[in-house]
Order: C-alpha cells, then sequence, then structure tokens
C-alpha cells in the first residue's frame, strides 16, 4: 500500500539529508508506528506520502500512484486516499463538529444527500455521537482529536497519516485514541503512525520502523520503542 | 462542483475583510468609471467630428472689386471661378454669398451687441464663394489651387480652428485615460492585496482543503469569485456614478451647450453603451489579477 524505494529527500538549507535510501513498506491493512527522535526524518516521510514535498531520489508509491511523478492536476486523487491526522488537531475553529466533518466531504463535491448520511455514522464511529453541533473550543483534547479522526477518515481513505497524534494528549486520552485507530485499522485501513510515545509503542506491540538520522535502522514486524532511548 | 458552498465561500470571504472589500470595490469603481467618462468624451468627440466637418466650409473670400460690383455672381471672373470650383475633385457644393448677404449674416449673428452692429459697414465684409467639400483633407489642393488667382482674396478652412479644439478634447480624453490608468493600477494591487489577506485569514481552511485532496478549483475558485465580485460591483458601481454625473453635472453645467447643439447631448443609451464594456473590463481584470496573485503568492 505504502512503498519508498531508495529514497533520499534534502532540503537546500541543510547539508545532511532528512531522508538517506530509506526503502520500506507497509501493506494493505497493516499498522506501522514510524518512531525515531526529532529530526530523524519522520515528518519528511510522511510528507511524501502525501505530496507536499517531492523526494529528491528514489520512488514513492501510495496504492498505485507514483507520488513524485503525478501532475499537479492529479495531487488531488492522493489526498483522496489518504487521510490525515496531526498533533494540533488542525480543526476550523468557526464551524461545529459535524460541519469539520462535512467539509472533508464538501471540498471534493461530494453529494449533499451523502454527506448528511455519512457524517453521523462516522461520528457515531469515534464515539461523538451526541456532540455533532458543539463547537471545537467546547471539546477535550482527547475528543477533538476524535473529530480530526473522524474528518480524516470520513472519506473511507485507503491509508490513514498520523502525525504525533497523540502528542498533546495525557496517557488515558493517549490510549482511547489508539484504540480508535485500531478500530479504524480493523476497517481495512492501513495506519502509518509517527510517534516518540515510548507507553503507545511498547503497549501495542505492532511493527515498529525506526528512522535515526534519515536512515531506516530498525524494522519489527511486533516491536517495542527500544531500550537505547 | 457544489455552487452553493462556493458563493457561502466567498460570501465569508468578502465578510471577513470588509474594509479591505470597500476599498477594493471602490478604487475599482473609480478606475472604471473614469475609464467610462474617457470613453464618452470619445464617443461624444466622435460625433462632434462628424457634424462639425459636415458644417464646416472652405471659404473663397473675393477681391473687393467683385465684392463691391458683382452682387450676383454673373462676372466673368467671379462666374469662371465657380465653375472651376463647382468641378474641383472633392467639391460637394459651391454657394456664392454676396456682401449683403454676408452683412445679413454678421446682422444675425451679432444681433446681442448693438455697439457691433453700429461700427460695421457692409463694404469692410467680402462676397466670398463658400465651399462645402465632401473630404475635409482636401482643403490643401483646393487652398493652392486658388490662392492668387484673379479675382480671389484669400482661400481659408475653418476645418483649421475645429482641428485646435479637437485637439485639446483629445488631450483632455487622454488625461482621462492615464488617470483611470494609474487608478486601475491602484484598483489591481489592491486587489491582489485583499486576495492575499483573505487566502491568510483563510489558511486554516485552505490548509484543510488541501489535504482532504480538494481540486485547485475547489480552493481558489472562492478567491477568484471574490475578486470577480468585486469587479463587477466595481463596474456597477461605475456605471451608476456616471448616471449620477451625467443629471446632476453634465446636463446641468452644459445645458445651454446642449442647448445649442454645440456639443451633441450624452444620452442614458451613450452610457448603456458603454455599461457592458465597464463590467467586462472589471469581471475580467479582476479575474486575471486573482488569478495570477494566487499563482505567484498562494501555495496549493
Amino acid at each position: 500500500m505504502i512503498r519508498l524505494e531508495h529514497v533520499s529527500k534534502s532540503y537546500r538549507t541543510s547539508t545532511r539529508p532528512a531522508l538517506d535510501d530509506v526503502t520500506v513498506a507497509v501493506g494493505k491493512g497493516e499498522f506501522a508506528f514510524l518512531i525515531g527522535p526529532s529530526g530523524s526524518g519522520k515528518s519528511t516521510l510522511l510528507r511524501l506520502l502525501l505530496r507536499e514535498e517531492v523526494a529528491s531520489a528514489g520512488d514513492v508509491y501510495v496504492a498505485d500512484l507514483n507520488v513524485g511523478r503525478l501532475s499537479q492536476r492529479r495531487i488531488p486523487q492522493l489526498r483522496q486516499r489518504v487521510g490525515c491526522v496531526f498533533q494540533d488537531f488542525r480543526l476550523l475553529a468557526n464551524k461545529t463538529v459535524s460541519e469539520n466533518v462535512a467539509f472533508a466531504l464538501e471540498v471534493i463535491g461530494k453529494p449533499r444527500h451523502t454527506i448528511r448520511k455519512v457524517v453521523p455514522e462516522v461520528l457515531e464511529l469515534v464515539g461523538l455521537e451526541g456532540k455533532a453541533d458543539r463547537m471545537p473550543h467546547e471539546l477535550s483534547g482527547g475528543e477533538q482529536q476524535r473529530v480530526a479522526i473522524a474528518r480524516a477518515f470520513v472519506n473511507r481513505p485507503l491509508v490513514l497519516l498520523a502525525d504525533e497524534p497523540t502528542g498533546n494528549l495525557d496517557r488515558d486520552i493517549s490510549h482511547e485514541i489508539m484504540l480508535l485507530l485500531e478500530r479504524i485499522n480493523r476497517t481495512g485501513t492501513t495506519v502509518l503512525m509517527a510517534t516518540h510515545d515510548h507507553t503507545i509503542v511498547d503497549s501495542m506491540r505492532r511493527r515498529v520502523v525506526e528512522l535515526h538520522l534519515g536512515q531506516v535502522v530498525r524494522d519489527e514486524s511486533r516491536g517495542v520503542y527500544g531500550v537505547s532511548r | 462542483m457544489r455552487a452553493s458552498f462556493v458563493f457561502s465561500e466567498v460570501v465569508t470571504g468578502l465578510r471577513r475583510n470588509v474594509t479591505m472589500t470597500v476599498a477594493m470595490i471602490l478604487t475599482t469603481a473609480i478606475s472604471l468609471g473614469l475609464l467610462g467618462g474617457g470613453l464618452l468624451v470619445v464617443r461624444t468627440i466622435d460625433r462632434m467630428q462628424q457634424d462639425y466637418y459636415q458644417r464646416v466650409e472652405t471659404v473663397v473670400y473675393l477681391s473687393a472689386d467683385i465684392s463691391a460690383n458683382d452682387p450676383g455672381c454673373t462676372s466673368s471672373t467671379c462666374s469662371a471661378l465657380r465653375g472651376q470650383l463647382e468641378s474641383a475633385p472633392g467639391v460637394q457644393t459651391v454657394i456664392f454669398e454676396s456682401r449683403q448677404a454676408a452683412f445679413a449674416r454678421f446682422q444675425r449673428i451679432f444681433q446681442g451687441q448693438p455697439e457691433l452692429l453700429q461700427l460695421a459697414r457692409p463694404e469692410a465684409l467680402p462676397a466670398s464663394l463658400r465651399v462645402q467639400l465632401s473630404d475635409p483633407a482636401r482643403f490643401p489642393s483646393i487652398a493652392k489651387a486658388f490662392t492668387g488667382r484673379p479675382g480671389v482674396d484669400r482661400v481659408t478652412d475653418q476645418g483649421e480652428y475645429l482641428r485646435q479644439l479637437f485637439r485639446a478634447l483629445d488631450g483632455l480624453r487622454n488625461a482621462t485615460f492615464v488617470i483611470a490608468l494609474i487608478q486601475a493600477l491602484a484598483a489591481l494591487l489592491l486587489i491582489s492585496n485583499t486576495i492575499q489577506i483573505s487566502a491568510f485569514t483563510r489558511r486554516a481552511e485552505v490548509g484543510v482543503m488541501r489535504l482532504t485532496g480538494a481540486s485547485r478549483w475547489y480552493t481558489q475558485l472562492p478567491f477568484l469569485l471574490e475578486a470577480v465580485v468585486a469587479g463587477v460591483v466595481g463596474g456597477v458601481l461605475a456605471i451608476v456614478g456616471l448616471v449620477i454625473g451625467k443629471v446632476a453635472f453634465v446636463d446641468r453645467v452644459l445645458a445651454g451647450v446642449f442647448e445649442a447643439a454645440i456639443v451633441p447631448r450624452i444620452g442614458y443609451a451613450d452610457i448603456f453603451s458603454v455599461a457592458p464594456v465597464l463590467l467586462l473590463v472589471g469581471s475580467v481584470v479582476a479575474a486575471l489579477t486573482g488569478y495570477l496573485t494566487l499563482r505567484l503568492y498562494v501555495r496549493t
């Protein structure tokens, strides 16, 4: 589902490449952690998958799309297949919970009757039925992240990318978010989550890909965060 | 493409920076209004030119001898001149005006100034052959052919005075266009600036749109439409301004001039024939500015 082949990425402002000859593949329906200290290249890797950046060398594939070769016009096709959540939620402050979720469908031109049917379903999936008309500032951090996950998932993407989704949340809430991501993973969605939260990685016992200075230094199918750090 | 969604985004965008929106619309309106004014001046000048050049004559003033002794242009000199003028290329009509007729006309023109009439004597006015040319540009050849001929005093062209008048009017028109152009530049910068601000205040929405895979049209059309709305509203205001300008200023200040048919009246029909041009220029230029701004400054 996700495949990187000898991918390198250098930024003009830095002498050291952010990613250095990375080859890694994540299969359909898999759940994988992407770990490593700050600056190890986790975010760069996610940005390449979203075509926010283009690799300096190598090929990036998502499903059947060669991401680096996509024309400007076809980038939306990629992003409609890849959902994305972030540490800072990125909700629209002036829209209600259901409007926030509906927005993701409106902007890709989904018909209104579809939106009216799908949005309550996905809010129920993330456990926010009954909070549809709240504004984001009325919600707790955990609830806001659920809205963000609902928004990322409402168009049933093939892949869900999560960049430190629990970074702003305490342990119990983080655990609930992980359960939600697991539930989404069970629907067949590939989940790739960048994190440096030891507890979560250690408790989930899922595949772990570790980056260090832009290189893959470990790839274990049922890994832990690691003792060295 | 969901029209209602795009439309509501446009309204939100315009409402969020009301002051910038108003500034953008007003500047656009002034610029388009000046453009419209310039176009109206051009129309008026064109009509005046046709009208006036039809009325102007080339005048062949006859010598004192003929003026005094030949009130019917029957002498051989005078009738020969008339015959040659009539057969000259580009000449439409030739009318003989005797000294008496010239004096009568003089009295008619200056009937408001009795002192002048008292001083005037018919002997001061020459008889003339008044020539209507089908093409005013023919004047030099006529002047050359007839100046210095026996019985001819001098040949004059009324068109020369008109050309000076029209040069002044052309200057007025050009000045209007220059001001319109400067205003247009200000309007363009304001539109561009407003779109940038608009894009900045909506960066969260645009960010989400990009991530969820909205096409470029979806993310950028609201901004483009904001610019076009400014262009169209500015155009409408400009047209309203022209109508008000006509009723409140031109019709009143130039009433006498219109009455005397010196300047052709500017009608509503003139304004409404300029109106589509203003709307079109306003919306197309605004859309182009918006498009370029988005390409240059706003990441997709």
